[in-house]
């Protein structure tokens, strides 16, 4: 057993390059994510119906979509209507458009349970537009909506995961190549294991931390 | 029987609580006899909820005994502390009532009364239909029976858990500020009921900040005072002319409103 | 495509979803069983059951997948694919459904508990009869919720080959060139499902926010 673990620690290299494949991926497909969701939020509240209704398609959609099967489309539709994207570029697309759907519903969730008259107020005291929505109504959303973006973000960790099938080369990939490689399945998968726990430890005390700031707020 | 008085339905003797630093009740020994209603009043903080806790054991006394009707609660015959299915067996027999009524939301009124008789009594279900129906017109809510509690204004949810503490017929009943969570006006509705059970004899431990009720409901009041008995008799006495500094500031700062 | 092509992956899509419904009829009462071991704080064992539920939270059902299906055979226990797959299903399911369930009990009103003691309900009584009716409603909307994220990872199944959807699809997108409508056949058999979930849920949510408003 602590020879097969040598091995994997002899293939670190691997093991880390897929672990930083991992993390680049989570990391900006969870910022695109929310970027995109953004704009997406303030569409589904939009008194323009056709808007609002298109994105609801859209969000509900994907929700219900397994993430592995809208990766293979990504990966194997895309070239269909002329886009060739490799491995790597597609399963970052595919990551990113399919949790900007979820991360807008989280969004607009938080915003639907944000009471009014702090909005009120910052109006009343001369705020409107883009400086309404920085300095009035954004800090308090993303306080509330902080643990389920975490969770959110755990999600999007592991479904990177998935990415393995369309071959790209991330944590489990690296993993899997250092089994097949050496075969030693136990040590490979549950160093594997334990680097995805620790990933999700550090974005959970990330949460811990917003949630600190917002109870201070409360 | 306790040995003490032949009439005592609550013997508490003795009975001293902590948490942590804070000396909570330190030697509270009283007695209430068959048919009595005493107040229990006092400042908040003074220990009036933790009392009444360690009397069914919720809370469990650091020192000191209780009897009901004679028999030891909390400690069984062998001198060891009692097992939860020994001490369930106890607390059948004394009913509580609470601040915040604590219904059970997924029960319906008539099923709220029922559960305790039939699970835990094993009574006949018929009979104790038959019986908390009668208790339920007795509180005023015979209508009411096959709605859940959500449905309910504060001051009949307060009336259902009346009912239910007596749906099981205990020796003595403990209220714990049964209308300090109502809205003004729905305090009257369960001081009524609540007086009615004073009129008919029960036996009842009530702590109350409801100074009117406890001056002409109450056979006796016991004041308290961070963790003591500071002073205990008469309404008409407590109130015209207590005997300490204490009581006698209490009074005033409630009459004062 | 051919007819026999949709029949193939609509057999993956069925023998899919009844894994999940395996996966989370096991799961649920696991699930229940840690939650009340942490809940309780017995020593040690709720620790243990904390570090579990933790790890199996951050590990992706692929990463779970592939260590049961080629590490359990490597100590001598031999595993099938479907036996792997539910057993991954099952560890993955409890955890979420652990933490369901924990919340529920946290929050549960220490004060309704204590109405049950004070009328001389025993331990099991109180939980059977106050305490679980309660945690299930104030759990159900999460535990729907699990079981629409299990059923959208169980394509993943395929990698260690159970009959699967997904395979159907890929093995016919090579035979055909054509890779794309045969996920999209697939996807149009999960999406329902799923729908289906989410909309259980959001009912029962919006129920339940009335019952509470009247
Ligand atoms: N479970 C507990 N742990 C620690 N302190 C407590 C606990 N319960 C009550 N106390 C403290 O004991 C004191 C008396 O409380 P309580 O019996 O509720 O007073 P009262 O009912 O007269 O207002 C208060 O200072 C309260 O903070
Ligand atoms: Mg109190």
């Amino acid at each position: 057993m602590i020879r097969d673990f040598a091995i994997v620690w002899s293939e670190r290299d691997l093991l880390l390059s897929g672990l930083g494949n991992t993390t680049i991926l989570s990391v900006l497909s969870a910022i695109a994510g929310l970027v995109i969701a953004f704009v997406l939020t303030p569409a589904l509240m939009s008194k323009r119906r056709w808007l609002a209704l298109a994105v609801r398609v859209f969000v509900d959609g994907m929700r219900c979509v397994p993430f592995l099967l809208f990766a293979y489309i990504v990966y194997y539709g895309l070239p269909s209507f002329g886009i060739r994207l490799d491995n790597w570029s597609s399963g970052l697309v595919a990551l990113t458009v399919y949790h900007a759907a979820y991360l807008a519903e989280i969004l607009r969730g938080a915003w639907a349970a944000q009471p009014r008259e702090p909005l009120e107020a910052g109006v009343a005291f001369g705020f409107s537009g883009p400086r309404l929505f920085r300095r009035i109504i954004l800090p308090p959303l993303l306080l509330a909506a902080g643990p389920i973006i975490g969770n959110q973000m755990i999600q999007i960790v592991k479904d990177s995961a998935f990415l393995t099938i369309i071959a790209l080369p991330e944590l489990t990939h690296a993993a899997s190549s250092i089994q097949s490689r050496h075969y030693v399945p136990f040590a490979a998968f549950i160093t594997a294991v334990f680097l995805y726990w620790g990933l999700c430890l550090i974005i959970e005390a990330g949460v811990s931390g917003i949630d600190r700031l917002a109870a201070a707020r409360r | 029987m306790g040995m003490t008085n032949d009439m005592a339905v609550l013997d508490v003797a003795g009975i001293s609580k902590r948490f942590g630093d804070l000396q909570v009740l330190s030697d509270i020994s009283f007695t209430v006899t068959r048919g009595e209603t005493v107040c229990v009043l006092g400042p908040s903080g003074s220990g009036k909820s933790t009392l009444l806790r360690c009397i069914n054991w919720l809370e469990r006394p650091d020192a000191g005994q209780i009897y009901l009707n004679g028999d030891r609660i909390g400690i069984n015959n062998g001198g060891v502390v009692m097992s939860d299915r020994e001490l369930s067996r106890v607390r059948t027999r004394i009913g509580m009532v609470f601040q915040h009524f604590a219904l059970w939301p997924h029960l319906t009124v008539l099923q709220n009364l029922m559960e305790a008789p039939v699970q835990v009594q094993k009574r006949p279900v018929a009979e104790v239909r038959e019986e908390a129906m009668a208790l339920l017109a007795k509180v005023g809510l015979s209508d009411k029976c096959d709605v859940f509690p959500a449905r309910l204004s504060g001051g009949q949810k307060q009336r259902v858990g009346i009912a239910r503490a007596l749906a099981m017929k205990p020796d003595v009943l403990l209220f714990d500020e049964p209308t300090s969570a109502l809205d003004p006006e729905l305090v009257g509705e369960v001081l009524l009921v609540m007086r009615e059970l004073a009129r008919e004899g029960r036996t009842m431990v009530i702590v109350t900040h409801e100074m009117g009720f406890a001056r002409d409901a109450a056979t006796r009041i016991l004041f308290m005072d961070r963790g003591r008995v500071v002073e205990t008799g008469r309404p008409e006495r407590f109130f015209v002319s207590p005997d300490t500094e204490r009581a006698r500031q209490f009074i005033q700062r409630y009459a004062a409103g | 495509m051919s007819t026999a092509d949709i029949l193939a992956i609509l057999q993956g899509a069925v023998v899919t979803v009844t894994l999940s419904f395996v996966g989370i009829l096991i799961g649920l009462p696991i699930g229940l069983g840690l939650a009340l071991l942490r809940w309780a704080d017995v020593p040690v064992i709720a620790r243990i059951v904390a570090v579990y539920v933790s790890v199996l939270r951050a590990t992706p059902l692929v990463t779970l997948l592939l260590l049961l299906f080629f590490a359990l055979p490597n100590v001598g226990i031999a595993i099938g694919p479907v036996s792997a797959a539910i057993l991954a299903l099952v560890m993955n399911t409890s955890a979420f459904n652990c933490e369901v369930w924990r919340a529920a009990l946290m929050n549960f009103p220490k004060e309704q508990y204590e109405a049950a003691q004070s009328v001389g309900m025993h331990a099991s009584l109180r939980f059977r009869r106050i305490v679980l009716p309660q945690i299930v409603r104030v759990s159900l909307p999460g535990l729907v919720n699990e079981m629409s994220l299990l059923i959208k990872v169980t394509p993943v199944l395929a990698v260690v080959g159970v009959v699967d959807i997904t395979r159907a699809a890929v093995r016919i997108g090579a035979e055909t060139y054509e890779p794309l409508p045969p996920f999209l056949v697939a996807i149009a058999m999960y999406a329902p499902i799923v729908f289906a979930l989410v909309s259980l849920q959001r009912f029962i949510e919006r129920r339940q926010l009335a019952a509470e408003a009247a």
